[in-house]
């Protein structure tokens, strides 16, 4: 589970059969910086995950989400899907060491 | 397993069902000598560990499942061993 900022939202034109009414969100990784406040609004460097949304993540929420095997639990029926947000942060502290 | 140490909390409302009532921590993988070695991740804690304290995480997705009684519960991450020195 990492956490990660919505920065957009990706509609498609053609898709997966399995993929129909998906709602799908573009997150902006967060790393130390962006979770302890040094960097609040920003993105850490790294590649942008599009995710399967179900719990209605808005525009600059803070979400956890998870990739892998687990993104296909909560469904009962084969899907080809890699990430799948399971949370939406209300409020979140990060104070690292150094 | 992962050696991390849990530098922070968050708390959701709105989550999948399993993750309801369980304590989510915020943890920065370490390397041997303690630094941080990694991006930020979250876990769910059940052992109680405190701020800054070393920890050891599994991702075994089907054991974290057992824990939270859901065996569509999408979560991987959970703190298994508080270390008191390594």
């Amino acid at each position: 589970m990492k956490p990660g900022r919505v920065i957009g939202t990706v509609t498609l034109s053609q898709a997966a059969p399995q993929f129909r009414g998906a709602r799908w969100k573009m997150l902006g990784p967060m790393g130390p910086d962006e979770l302890s406040g040094k960097n609040p609004d920003g993105c850490a460097s790294g590649w942008s995950p599009v995710v399967l949304d179900q719990l209605g993540a808005g525009e600059g929420d803070v979400v956890l989400y998870v990739e892998g095997a687990e993104a296909t639990q909560p469904f009962d029926h084969p899907i080809p899907l890699d990430a799948i947000t399971v949370a939406l942060l209300d409020r979140y502290e990060f104070d690292p060491i150094d | 397993m992962i050696l991390a140490r849990v530098d922070g909390h968050c708390t959701a409302t709105i989550a999948h069902p399993s993750l309801k009532g369980q304590r989510i921590v915020l943890c920065t993988p370490i390397d041997e000598a303690g630094k941080a070695s990694g991006s930020p991740f979250a876990a769910i804690d059940t052992l109680g560990a405190g701020r800054h304290s070393r920890v050891f995480i599994t991702t075994d997705g089907s054991w974290t499942q057992g824990t939270v009684h859901d065996d569509s519960s999408p979560i991987r991450n959970q703190i298994l061993g508080l270390i008191d020195d390594a």
